[in-house]
């Protein structure tokens, strides 16, 4: 596991490491992907304990199965409108490279999708948007599957550089 | 008696029957036939059969075993049971014939049997032959035995590993190693035969690894010969530690030795050298050892000499394990010389220092670090002087072994560093100066002397080897001319100990009847906690089940009675995986030794440590903690307490002054106290240094208590002059803050004239915190209960407003500022009014706060889990924890609350009441 992953992170410019397959999800009307090596498990929606003093997109804390781990809410996180949660929210439970070890870490989305094995040719570069407020970091690069769009998140960028950041803001 | 004959009689038969009909399955069974086991022991035993007791105990050993899946071959030595059973009832009706068969077969088990008891050594063994002096030492005896199995396991895997890949360097390395390491622990261990074979097999190992010897299967044969013989000894070894002189047994070795050089004469046209090696073998291998200590021995020479630049960071889990147990062994050195000033003659403290220094010199040598192995070395040579009489014991010699053993942790401690930092954490350390004063003090000069010693040396290793060679030469030899102890001083040295010093003769004749040996394993840290979530989250989840409505509604008894076992299972779980954190109190306290050393030969004090409770456990984690305010409080107490001699005997009181440390378990608490027996503190001073500060309020008049507590306010300290040790008004509050931390609470007590006590209270664990739950709006916190003074429902009267905005709450006459802590923590639906909810008065660092909550839902004791990576440091949150109901809770972090609700002030606008 660990080979593909750093071949993913390494890869940098190199858009072509970056096929492979991916675990896909909806937020609002786009379509998300993140490398299924970085995905532990999915779970439904559970009870969420709100911690305070953290950034909006930190939804809290869930017990998954003894471990307490945080929990982000992804639509906040990109700044898109929040949504009620249904029988189709869920939780991707991640792993991310902490200071010294893995970190888990639950990511509200609205649905997941499926399991896509996104080859070369169907990769690009992600679109520049100008100098807009746009947080394009976290996105490693688009994918063109059947006609569709999705959009190939960076998963330690996602959960750690960020929540970091802002964290220190606060 | 003819009843009891006969009861054993139809159970033997019993057992033989069921025995043959068990399936390995059938628990029920095995449970009736362990029954079987028991009684048979207990009638046996009312016959006084001792022979059949042993037996007995032993078989059902084994079986316990097989159940247990310790065998690999189960359906071997389930017929050899069934045979031992059929020689159990023969034995019975008197025919021991078969006795042979049985032993076999429980050695073929792995059972240490002792054969005296089942009769078939042929004989003890005349005293004249028991060569016990082993038995001098049992610590290091207990090291040896526990070591030496771990060692034997290992080369008989590396062995067989050899079979079938014959060439592999690696393993031959490491067979090597570990038989090296046996013969220098039986060489200190005078287990002269164990060392006399492991060194000729050594020997073989040698010629093999240098290619000049094949591992062929006859080598092969040998190596496990020799390790099976070796573990026999050891067996033997045990058995006489444990029962008794009586159960020696000599195990001759000499065959094997001769058949092991006859493997390496061979092929090896070599064997020449071999017959010194059988005639003077103790002599060759404590050379082998001492030798690459010094340098002499060509082969270490070229790998040790510029272990300036450590290339022994090659094998970086060698040297970890050296750097853990030089640690401890250098710990051990130190606790020693301290008692040893307290009784300078007694020879068994010398030997207790000399070996961790050997011990320390030996292991060093063989990772080639020359310069701790020459310091190790001196030292040893000097303490060699002084148990041997040559020099006497006096206060230089002391600290210059107290010296020798800082030096050389700060020296192990870059090592660690270096293992953990690369090489290039590599400091360098002169030893030339420590080398130095030690020869000079065993050459009789004082200290005083030599206080600045051979600066002119150009290196750190030249001029000192010379020197020592000569001494390690010339004086063994006066001590000794039997004995083949040439130039093997230290290694031969216990035994001329005990035959010529009297007091450790009662240790040699009378060993310890019965000292088991506890068998440990060194556990990784991170397992171990993995292992206490995992119980902490089954006994959660054994409560939700419990609690779950659907089982509520089910009235079994049955149901009752198996949840009620299981809840006992599981604290009981619960409770040993705890207490595998736990380690005794007893290192952190005998630091205190050398502290109050220390201090009172600084202040010019005659000061006793008395210890009691050291064996008291604590959690590991809070081991480093509770080490700083420990050592406030025994400053305080050497410091300001006791009085000096002449003051304490014009007084009345005994000249030297006691400082009392003790620890003990209270009602789930560990208490630490700190007793001495000096002046008591002036309370009367106290309360004019407070008063001047402002901390006693006008027309106030707290209690003497009250006052002598406020020693622990930041910055207060009552004494006129700054010293060395004392009195900037720190370390007081060191200790408050140190114990609040680790959620404890110190309190002080003071008799004028006749002491000062101080009280440490200090949860047993770091893990578990005990908690009252409120609840917020839909959110519940979990409350330290250690900071929690009082909770109440407001009333309206005592509530009162500054400037319309600052909130206080009049509790006994103090106003106390309130926290909203739905406000704070900004959450909807919280209740607003004040006196609609409760109020938790908490105190942190001394202050007050009243927290506004909605409700207290309860007492519990919660474990504390982190939240996870990123969202250590929040402000007011201490950590989470999983409540019954499975959800999250948060604990609360007072001092953070407090600060967070500074920043963010209060919701109220000004006038407006809620």
């Amino acid at each position: 596991m660990s080979d593909e992953a750093t071949v993913e992170e390494e890869a940098g410019g190199g858009i072509k490491g970056l096929a492979g397959k991916y675990l896909t999800f909806a937020l609002a009307n786009e379509e998300y992907g993140i490398s299924i090596l970085k995905v532990r498990e999915i779970i439904g929606l559970m009870e969420i304990t709100a911690v305070p003093q953290t950034p909006d997109f930190v939804k809290g804390v869930i017990n998954l199965r003894g471990r307490v781990i945080p929990v982000l809410e992804l639509r906040t996180k990109f700044g898109m409108v929040a949504q009620e949660y249904n029988d189709r929210t869920c939780i991707i439970v991640v792993e991310v490279n902490g200071a010294t070890s893995t970190i888990q870490v639950g990511m509200l989305v609205d649905s997941v999708s499926e399991v896509l094995n996104i080859l070369e040719e169907e990769l690009e570069e992600s679109p520049s948007f100008g100098s807009t407020q746009m947080d394009t970091d976290c996105i490693l690069g688009m994918g063109k599957v059947k006609g569709e769009v999705k959009i190939l998140l960076d998963v330690n960028q996602v959960v750690g550089k960020g929540l970091l950041d802002q964290l220190a803001e606060m | 008696m003819a009843d009891a004959q006969k009861a054993i009689e139809q159970l033997l038969d019993d057992l033989a029957v069921k025995i043959m009909n068990v399936e390995p399955g059938d628990l029920s069974a095995i449970g009736e036939l362990l029954e079987i086991f028991d009684s048979l022991l207990g009638h046996a035993d009312m016959a006084e059969q001792p022979m059949m007791v042993s037996m007995v105990d032993a078989l059902k050993k084994v079986f316990e075993g097989m159940i247990m899946g310790e065998y690999s071959d189960s359906q071997e030595c389930f017929d050899g049971l069934i045979n031992s059973i059929t020689v159990l009832q023969e034995v019975e009706r008197g025919d021991d014939a078969n006795m042979g068969v049985f032993c076999e077969y429980l050695q073929a088990t792995g059972y240490e049997i002792d054969p005296a008891v089942f009769g078939i050594s042929s004989e003890p063994g005349s005293d004249a032959e028991v060569d016990t002096r082993f038995l001098a030492d049992t610590e290091m005896l207990m090291a040896f035995i526990e070591e030496s199995t771990e060692y034997l396991t290992a080369i008989e895997d590396s062995v067989l590993e050899l079979e079938s890949n014959p060439t592999d360097a690696e393993t031959i390395n490491s067979i090597f190693r570990s038989f090296h390491t046996i013969k220098g622990i039986a060489g200190c261990t005078d287990l002269d035969d164990i060392a006399r074979l492991a060194h000729s097999t050594e020997n073989l190992l040698d010629e093999v690894r240098n290619g000049r010897h094949a591992m062929d299967g006859e080598a092969i044969d040998v190596a496990l010969a020799v390790g099976d013989r070796i573990g026999k000894m050891v067996a033997v070894v045990k058995n006489v530690f444990e029962n008794g002189v009586s159960e020696y047994q000599k195990i001759e070795v000499d065959d094997l030795i001769e058949r092991v050089n006859k493997v390496l004469a061979g092929d090896s046209g070599e064997a020449a050298g071999e017959d010194e090696v059988l005639g003077e073998p103790l002599s060759t291998s404590a050379e082998a050892e001492s030798g690459s200590g010094q340098g002499e021995s060509p082969a270490k020479l070229d790998l040790g000499q510029d272990g300036d630049i450590p290339d022994f960071l090659q094998d970086a889990d060698l040297v970890a394990g050296f750097v853990s147990e030089a640690f401890e062994h250098l710990e051990a050195i130190e606790v020693n010389v301290l008692e040893l000033e307290q009784a300078p003659d007694d020879v068994d403290i010398i030997n207790n220092i000399f070996r961790p220094f050997h011990t320390v010199k030996g292991v060093s040598g063989f990772l080639n670090l020359t310069h701790i192995n020459k310091l190790a070395h001196t030292t040893e040579n000097l303490l060699d002087d002084v148990r041997n009489n040559k020099i006497a014991m006096n206060a230089d010699i002391i600290d210059i072994v107290l010296g020798v053993g800082d030096f050389l942790r700060s020296m192990v401690q870059n090592i660690s560093d270096m293992l953990e930092q690369g090489p290039e954490a590599y400091q360098f350390f002169d030893i030339s100066d420590w080398v130095a004063k030690v020869v000079a003090v065993q050459s009789g000069q004082s200290l005083a002397d030599v206080e600045l010693p051979g600066k002119d040396a150009p290196g750190a290793s030249d001029p000192v080897p010379a020197e020592k060679e000569e001494k390690t030469d010339s004086l063994p030899d006066a001590e000794q001319a039997p004995e083949p102890a040439k130039v093997a001083p230290t290694v031969a040295k216990p035994s001329a100990q005990v035959a010529k010093t009297p007091a450790p003769a009662p240790a040699a004749t009378a060993p310890r009847k019965k000292s088991k040996i506890g068998a440990s394993i060194k556990v990784d840290v991170e397992k171990l906690d993995g292992l206490v979530n995992a119980v902490g989250e089954l006994v959660i989840m054994q409560a939700m089940v419990r609690q779950n409505p659907l089982v509520t509604s089910v009235s079994d008894p049955k149901l009752n009675k198996d949840f009620t076992q299981l809840s006992r299972i599981t604290s009981e779980l619960q409770k040993t995986a705890m207490s595998m954190r736990m380690v005794p109190i007893r290192q952190t306290f005998q630091k205190m030794t050398r502290l109050v050393r220390d201090l009172s030969k600084k202040s010019g004090k005659i000061v006793d440590l008395v210890m009691e409770g050291e064996e008291t456990e604590i959690d590991r984690n809070m081991v480093d903690s509770i080490y700083d305010p420990l050592v406030h409080m025994m400053r305080n107490s050497v410091d300001h307490g006791v009085q000096v001699s002449e003051e304490r005997e014009a007084l009345g009181k005994p000249g030297k002054g006691t400082v009392k440390l003790a620890a003990y378990h209270k009602g789930g608490n560990i208490i630490i106290e700190i007793h001495d027996d000096g002046q008591g503190l002036n309370t009367a001073k106290i309360r004019s240094k407070a008063k001047e500060r402002g901390l006693i309020a006008e027309g106030d008049h707290p209690s003497d208590h009250e006052v002598n507590n406020m020693i622990f306010l930041p910055g207060f300290s009552t004494a006129d002059k700054i010293t060395d040790v004392s009195g900037r008004g720190v370390g007081m509050d060191v200790v408050k803050k140190g114990v609040e931390k680790l959620r404890g609470k110190v309190e002080l007590i003071s008799t004028p004239g006749e002491g000062t006590q101080f009280l440490m209270r200090l949860p047993l664990t770091l893990a578990i915190i005990d908690g009252i739950i409120v609840r917020v709006g839909q959110e519940r916190y979990i409350i330290p209960t250690t900071a929690i003074q009082e909770s109440m429902r407001p009333r309206k009267e005592h509530y009162k407003t500054v400037q319309g905005q600052g909130e206080t709450l009049m509790v006994r006459d103090s106003l106390i500022p309130v926290i909203r802590l739905y406000h704070v923590f900004d959450v909807e639906g919280g209740i607003e009014k004040i006196t609609d909810g409760i109020v938790v008065v908490i105190e942190n660092e001394g202050r007050q706060r009243a927290l506004l909550v909605d409700e207290l839902l309860g007492k519990q004791e919660v474990v504390i889990k982190s939240l996870g990576g990123y969202l250590k440091d929040i402000n007011g949150v201490a950590g989470g924890t999983i409540l019954s109901d499975g959800r999250v809770g948060l604990i609360l972090d007072l001092a953070g609350l407090i600060s967070a609700s500074d920043d963010i002030g209060s919701p109220l606008v000004a006038g407006e009441h809620l």
